[in-house]
């Protein structure tokens, strides 16, 4: 390759208009030729990326606006190879140093987290040489930000290095965690579980200890609050250690007592956002510091928590009741948490009572059916008549949790006043979280009890003014069909839809028809034939253009549910009539259970002959677009069955 | 009517910007190279049926749009492209039959335009009539227009989208989607594709020769619908005159025509709606443009509607949207909703802010 004194004006070239472009006013430009730097890189070649590119940049990296500096930064993350691999790598330290200490956040981090990427790229010997250095000098800097960088290079250059530099390094950053300016002490604590979690083994004596110590009573909340995942971390991994070394001890570690008793500061901690940080947390330090002394201690703080004065504080707590409670004894929670969660249920807070909606289910399986019954439905029957929406959607949307301790039958009795006012609800989604609850109901209730209580919100539900629960409670009849069995379905429900169809609005006509496409697969041939396709061709000379091509995507449905064979299908009308072809199964046929093979039956045959594909035919001269459009697309898909009949004679069973 | 004030300050000092940058913005475009270049005369001709190539294409770009993914600058391009195809035909007062959902401002409010969707039914199955404002505000203004336009060339029969006053160039570079596009695609093409584009979105729309759709409302230079047939509208929004108008007058309490606050168009009373109304015989005058708490109001003795479908506009107002479904006999019913759940976001009313941490 030619020295830099003696290259040709093309090759020059790249560089010139590198520079050009970095000199323009249009920031957008600036920024297009920092994300081209690759390319620019590999066009120079290693060698002059090196002498001449990277000593460029560098200059640049002095003076730019912050989000070119941004880019920079995070294209010389990845610029190892073009300088010649990690032997080379660190000739694009002294860019990302300078970047490093952008006083910008933004800037600032990404170089770190290029210089991290580029740490993870050098042998054990390149970050002792390179790196070690760069975190001592930013470590020592006058300028915050300088100190900001190094705390965020710590954790992966100590991974990096063998033991002796490891504990100089600790002993480097346990100077940032007690820096003067409170930034760098934040972004110390931030990154400190990250350096526990990377150290061979940790003591909670000596500087962990004194670090940790430190954070915990820091005069500033914004440290103390960043103390709570430090605590975390170490209790995990004092837990790990412990598991190798005496894996079926049960007994409290040593170290255990004093961070219940740190634990402890931070729930009672005066300002109110550590003590969020802390109830947020509640559950993972409790599963960490598992012992006798920790039920007995932390039982006590749970109920301050559940009692705190910021609404924030409780709706924190109140999502990590199930969790925390798993730790305690059935009697325990009754005696002590049960009557602090029904003081929660009527919280003036509408959001700590929502969090607790969503938590309170988990309860039941602790408690067990006659305890949950006694204790937990009537907090449950209030919540569900509470007038904030998302209490009683997120109550709806356990009930499966107390189903399955309690029963359905049981749960369904208490709940079905309030089943048939959650049905009218103002909110669309409360509606629907009913609605999706219906065919579970239904199953357990059988047919009596269920067309008397629930039946005709059903069909309330088939007219609502929002297309979502119309379709919702399309769906929920034909689930109810598979349940409650096909002559239900013709007696109880088909009347009622098809007598809709020719209401004078278009919409209940559309959603007529909607519900009808729904129930054709599972209803049976006959109801088809006699009620379901003759009203479909009742709609096809519809004024409506929407209803047409509806009536054409209808067709499709019917024919393709009547040949439809999937590998456990109950469809028996389709078997019997067996003068069958399998037909089509474009898909891929190795995966059993989601080929669809459609097998045309005689009766799908007849109907397609007769009333289908001509209606089809006719509906694709329509004089409105879609119409023709649907229509001529149902027609290919209803030929295809019938057409491959003629194509493969030979597969007939 | 209920009208924020705040909102109709903000909008004021969106007609001042308007007003004073008049000279310096225009300076450097002369005004033809607003103008469409391929200008067909409007009321004859037919749009050509879609290729099933260009069906497959869209379809794959509405899924795409779906989940919220803007297209690529080069597709923007290509359905720009068919979008014009498409709306040089549409008339200046674009005729749609009953039923129809007619809706107003979206402002890039993604979410909540899906959480209508839900509301209203999925287009095709329901038939919609937008007008205007799809962009500006919201996050998602590429999102919100690339999806409506995709749906429009798919489904011209269908959907019909006019024209609202941020469909502009010079508003969508104060009020947001300029930025957005800069900030999504690097540059600001994807911009200047879709500004040409509006410059061919219809002004008005007639509902059965009954409802007479448009963003902001009457002009004094308007009489009759026929007057607004002669209307060049191939161009960007002028600063004042009749196409102006209609993009941005507000119905007002006081009688007659007077100045609006906005520093555009006028505000026009009940005996002005009245007449206009008898003259066109036209039972009602549909309009956008106007935040209103409960999403739609009425004004002038039902001689006017205000629809208004961003809900919690700008992400604090604290309105709930609606829309308007008419059926084939033209009876009308409103739809009212919420912003949509934002899935991620903490319940808590008050966040430690990350300053704090």
């Amino acid at each position: 390759m030619d020295s830099p004194k003696n290259v040709s004006p093309e090759e020059l070239y790249p560089l010139a208009l590198l520079m050009d472009e970095l000199k323009n006013d249009d920031i957008t430009l600036r920024l297009n030729a920092m994300h081209r730097l690759p390319t620019i890189a590999m066009a120079l070649g290693a060698e002059r990326t090196r002498v001449e590119l990277v000593p460029f940049l560098e200059e640049v990296a002095q003076e730019d606006e912050d989000e070119v500096l941004t880019a920079l930064a995070a294209e010389l993350g990845s610029f190892v190879p073009y300088v010649g691999g990690p032997e080379f790598g660190h000739v694009l330290l002294p860019s990302l140093e300078a970047l490093s200490c952008v006083e910008e956040p933004v800037v600032r981090d990404k170089a770190v987290e290029s210089l991290n990427k580029i740490c993870q790229t050098f042998n054990c010997a390149q970050v002792e040489e390179h790196f070690v250095s760069l975190v001592k000098k930013l470590a020592s800097a006058e300028w915050f930000s300088n100190r900001v960088a190094a705390t965020g290079l710590c954790a992966s250059v100590i991974s990096n290095v063998n033991p002796e530099c490891q504990q100089y390094l600790l002993e480097l950053f346990s100077e940032l965690v007690k820096d003067d300016a409170p930034m760098v002490r934040r972004s110390a604590a931030t990154k400190f579980p990250e350096i526990v979690a990377i150290l061979p083994e940790i003591k909670f004596e000596g500087t962990i200890y004194n670090m940790f110590k430190f954070e915990a009573s820091d005069d500033q909340d914004s440290v103390r609050l960043l103390a709570v995942d430090v605590l975390i971390a170490i209790a995990k991994k004092l837990k790990e250690q412990k598991q190798v070394i005496e894996p079926s001890s049960n007994t409290s570690s040593q170290y255990n007592s004093e961070l219940i008793s740190f634990a402890i500061s931070l729930f009672d901690d005066k300002s109110w956002r550590v003590r969020y940080m802390a109830a947020d947390r509640f559950e993972s330090i409790a599963s960490y510091l598992e012992c006798d002394e920790m039920k007995q201690k932390f039982v006590t703080e749970f109920i301050k928590l559940l009692k705190d004065t910021e609404a924030e504080v409780r709706t924190a707590i109140s999502k990590q009741i199930p969790g925390f409670c798993k730790h305690l004894t059935k009697e325990i929670i009754l005696d002590e948490v049960i009557v602090n969660v029904e003081e929660l249920s009527r919280d003036p807070s509408q959001h700590v009572r929502a969090a607790l909606a969503s938590e309170v289910a988990g309860l039941a399986p602790l408690l067990g059916k006659d305890m949950t019954i006694e204790h937990l439905l009537p907090t449950f029957l209030q919540m569900l008549k509470d007038e904030f929406p998302d209490v009683r959607l997120n109550i709806i949307s356990k009930l499966h949790l107390v189903n399955d301790v309690i029963g359905i039958e049981l749960l369904s009795q208490s709940l079905l006043p309030a089943i048939s006012e959650l049905a009218q609800d103002k909110q669309w989604r409360v509606r629907l979280a009913i609605i999706e609850y219906i065919p579970l109901l239904a199953d357990q209730l059988g047919v009596k009890f269920f067309d008397k209580e629930l039946g005709p919100l059903c069909m309330t539900w088939l007219w609502d003014s929002v297309y979502s629960i119309r379709e919702a409670a399309n769906a929920n009849l034909k689930k109810l069909t598979k349940v409650f069995g096909v002559s239900w379905a013709k007696e109880e429900i088909l009347p009622h839809i098809i007598v809709v169809g020719s209401d004078s609005n278009y919409l209940y006509r559309l959603t007529a028809l909607f519900a009808v496409t729904a129930l054709i697969p599972v209803v049976d041939e006959q109801v088809i034939q006699e009620s379901i396709l003759p009203f479909i061709t009742e709609l096809i000379n519809d004024p409506i253009p929407n209803i047409r091509f509806n009536v054409a995507k209808s067709y499709r449905v019917l024919i393709e549910s009547m040949c439809q064979q999937t590998t456990d299908t109950n469809d028996e009308p389709a078997v019997t009539n067996s003068n069958t072809i399998t037909a089509t199964g474009l898909g891929s046929n190795n995966d059993g259970h989601s080929t669809i093979t459609y097998i045309l039956t005689e009766a799908a045959n007849e109907l397609a002959e007769k009333v289908v594909i001509p209606n089809l035919s006719k509906l694709t001269t329509d004089a409105d677009v879609d119409v023709r459009f649907f229509a001529q697309r149902s027609l290919e898909a209803v030929n295809a069955i019938l057409h491959d009949e003629a194509m493969i004679p030979d597969q007939k069973i | 009517m209920e009208i924020d004030p705040d909102v109709q300050m903000e909008d004021v000092v969106e007609s001042q910007h308007l007003g004073l940058t008049e000279e310096d913005d225009l300076s450097d475009v002369s005004h033809d190279d607003y103008r469409a270049t391929s200008m067909i005369p409007a009321t004859a001709g037919v749009i050509a049926e879609l290729s099933s190539q260009s069906r497959n294409q869209l379809d794959d770009w509405i899924t795409r749009l779906t989940d919220c993914q803007p297209l690529s600058e080069d597709d923007v391009g290509r359905l720009c492209d068919m979008a014009k195809e498409v709306l040089q035909f549409e008339q200046n007062v674009q005729p749609v039959q009953a039923p129809v959902t007619i809706c107003g401002d979206v402002h890039g409010q993604f979410h909540d335009l899906m959480e209508l969707f839900k509301i209203g039914g999925p287009c095709p199955d329901t038939n919609y009539l937008f007008m205007g404002d799809y962009v500006d505000r919201g996050y998602y203004s590429v999102e919100t227009v690339s999806y409506l336009v995709a749906m429009k060339v798919r489904y011209p029969n269908r959907l019909t989208i006019l024209r609202g006053n941020h469909e502009s160039r010079q508003i969508t570079q104060v009020y947001g989607f300029y930025d957005e596009c800069l900030r999504k695609y690097g540059n600001a093409n994807v911009w200047k594709l879709f500004t040409d584009l509006f410059d061919y979105f219809p002004i008005t729309a007639l509902v059965e020769n009954q409802i007479f759709c448009l963003h902001g409302g009457l002009s004094p230079m308007i009489e009759t619908i026929d007057n607004i047939r002669e209307l060049d509208r191939f161009q960007e929004v002028p600063h004042d005159g009749p196409m102006c108008d209609l993009l941005w007058s507000d119905p007002d309490d006081r009688g007659g025509w007077g100045m609006s606050p906005r520093g555009a168009g006028f505000t026009f009373g009940q005996d002005i709606s009245e007449q206009f109304n008898h003259r066109n015989n036209l039972s009602l005058i549909s309009r956008a443009h106007q935040l209103v708490m409960e999403g739609f109001s009425w004004s002038h003795e039902k001689q006017v509607v205000t629809i208004f479908s961003a809900p919690n506009y700008c992400y604090r107002c604290g309105n709930q949207a609606a829309i308007m479904e008419v059926d084939e006999n033209l009876s009308n019913s409103f739809l009212q909703y919420d912003p949509c759940p934002r899935p991620g976001e903490p319940s808590v009313s008050r966040r430690t802010p990350d300053y704090f941490l």
